[in-house]
């Protein structure tokens, strides 16, 4: 409800404000259904990270809540379908596709995901390895058909939020084994965050990375004139300008209505999962010679 | 088509937000349109009320209605709440204001923090507007239509206020009537006695009881 950042302003107000927390958590304590709606609203903060491909578009022009609810449930309907992993930016994952190149034949492809984008049924992601000496990227659409399973090798997350100056890293922060082993995490923990620091070539490079404000890359060592430049550019106002937060983000209360509405469909699905696999009994194999 | 953000939480403004921000005209770039709003958002929260132009009035607003509303939200503990108070609010004294004058007025609000109305225009083509905080201590600039007995829902109230006190009146008089009909019967068993002047002038109180009753009720009806 409010952080608590040991920065007391004002101090009359900051004390009743923490009184009244207290006095919600005391109520939501003992209270059944407070416990329950903690709950939710501890699910929905997890939801909000794991699927974020369910919220809309911000942008007002590309609004449509009619479109976006005919988007949400065939996302749900293609869940039916396959299993879409919980993954982020920074995992590693392994996509196996069925290619009209090359029809009856399924491609394993193993890679680091270095970017997540777009919404509803167009989201995608694209995935990079290198493959003898080569960098191979493959971008793939989420929802696409042609998936026929989508596993995760490495759940964790990377300091940025997109890992494109992987194209200009090194090779060995780029290189996965394509038959690598699913490592396993435990149950019910937080998502690690490997906080590996990447070291690029030397310049030319695809982008001006040291005007991106990067966490997860080593000393740029460029001239100090590109840093100026960096900084002439920088436009630190930005961070000011409340209407364009606001127009970047989907508010709290449709946010939890889209939310609500998609947990409860996971939920049925994963009833649904679960009763199929009871209902799956070992067929014992017959002598065929 | 991008995602959402959602590292940081908003509530949802109550006004009508444009699809785009306005750049008005800017000679020293786009830092200074944050500055000429910032002087406006910091005007609005001092004065309450304040007329202007109206595509900054418009603009300006949409930015006091997130700083209110982050204000509410996230309280004075929050770092970054703090923050945007502090490059807003030019006027230091006014973030006290806002925390504790304005966050606690609008808390329990389910409507706009401000409203916008179309101001008297200085020349043709050029839109004024005046903007201001609701709550202000200022008199209304909406005219007071709730006395105007001519409006069609004050029309109904009165002829349903009507419709009840003439309810109410039957009702007594029947009370009334019943009992004297029933004093008159008790008598005439007694002894025939013609009925004295005592039980009428009685009957006259009670009546007299029923009519403030009714009075009250009316009255509460009313409220």
């Amino acid at each position: 409800m409010f952080s608590t950042v040991p920065k007391p302003c004002i101090r009359s107000i900051s004390n009743r404000v923490k009184g009244l927390t207290s006095l919600y958590n005391a109520r939501s304590c003992t209270s059944h259904a407070g416990k329950r709606a903690d709950n939710m609203k501890k699910n929905m903060t997890r939801y909000r990270f794991i699927y974020p491909e369910f919220l809309p578009d911000p942008k007002i022009d590309f609004r449509n809540p009619v479109r976006e609810m005919l988007e949400r449930n065939d996302m749900i309907a293609r869940r039916h379908q396959i299993d879409i992993p919980e993954f982020y930016v920074g995992s590693i994952l392994a996509v196996e596709a069925s290619d009209p190149h090359t029809p009856g034949k399924v491609q394993r492809f193993v890679g680091i995901c270095i970017q997540r984008k777009n919404c509803g049924l167009r989201a995608n992601f694209i995935l990079r390895n290198i493959i003898d000496h080569q960098g191979v990227e493959i971008l793939y659409d989420l929802y696409d058909p042609c998936i026929q399973k989508i596993e995760v090798l490495r759940l964790e997350k990377r300091l940025d939020d997109e890992l494109l100056y992987l194209r200009d890293a090194l090779p060995e922060y780029c290189t996965f084994d394509p038959n690598m082993e699913p490592e396993i995490l435990p149950e019910d923990g937080d998502v690690p965050v490997n906080p590996i620091k990447v070291k690029l070539k030397p310049r030319p490079w695809l982008e001006r990375w040291e005007r991106k404000n990067l966490k997860g890359l080593q000393d740029l060592g460029l001239n100090e004139r590109f840093y100026e430049r960096a900084r002439a550019v920088a436009t630190p106002w930005e961070k000011y300008d409340l209407m364009k937060e606001y127009m970047r983000t989907i508010p709290e209360e449709e946010q939890n209505e889209i939310l609500g509405e998609v947990q409860s469909k996971l939920q049925k699905l994963d009833v649904t999962k679960k009763r199929q696999k009871r209902k799956r009994v070992f067929v014992k194999p017959t002598k065929l010679a | 088509m991008n995602q959402a953000e959602v590292t940081k939480l908003v509530s949802q403004l109550r006004i009508k937000v444009n699809s785009r921000l306005r750049k008005f005209r800017n000679p020293k770039g786009p830092e200074e349109r944050l500055n000429k709003l910032r002087k406006t958002v910091t005007a609005l929260i001092k004065h309450e009320r304040i007329e202007l132009n109206y595509p900054r009035a418009d603009e300006a607003r949409m930015y006091a209605e997130r700083l209110i509303s982050d204000a509410i939200r996230y309280g004075d503990c929050h770092k970054t709440t703090m923050e945007m108070a502090d490059y807003w609010l030019v006027e230091k004294q006014l973030i006290h204001k806002l925390f504790k004058v304005l966050a606690p007025r609008y808390e329990n609000y389910t409507v706009a923090y401000t409203r916008m109305l179309p101001a008297p225009r200085s020349y043709p083509g050029y839109l004024k507007a005046v903007l201001e905080l609701k709550g202000n201590p200022y008199p209304s600039l909406l005219p007071d239509t709730h006395t105007n007995r001519n409006l069609i829902h004050n029309v109904l109230l009165d002829e349903a206020k009507k419709a009840y006190r003439m309810q109410k009146y039957k009702e007594i008089a029947n009370k009334v009537e019943d009992r004297v009909r029933a004093e008159a019967q008790a008598a005439g068993a007694q002894s025939s006695q013609p009925v004295d002047v005592k039980s009428n002038t009685e009957n006259a109180e009670v009546s007299e009881s029923s009519q403030k009753e009714l009075n009250k009720e009316v009255e509460v009806k009313d409220k």
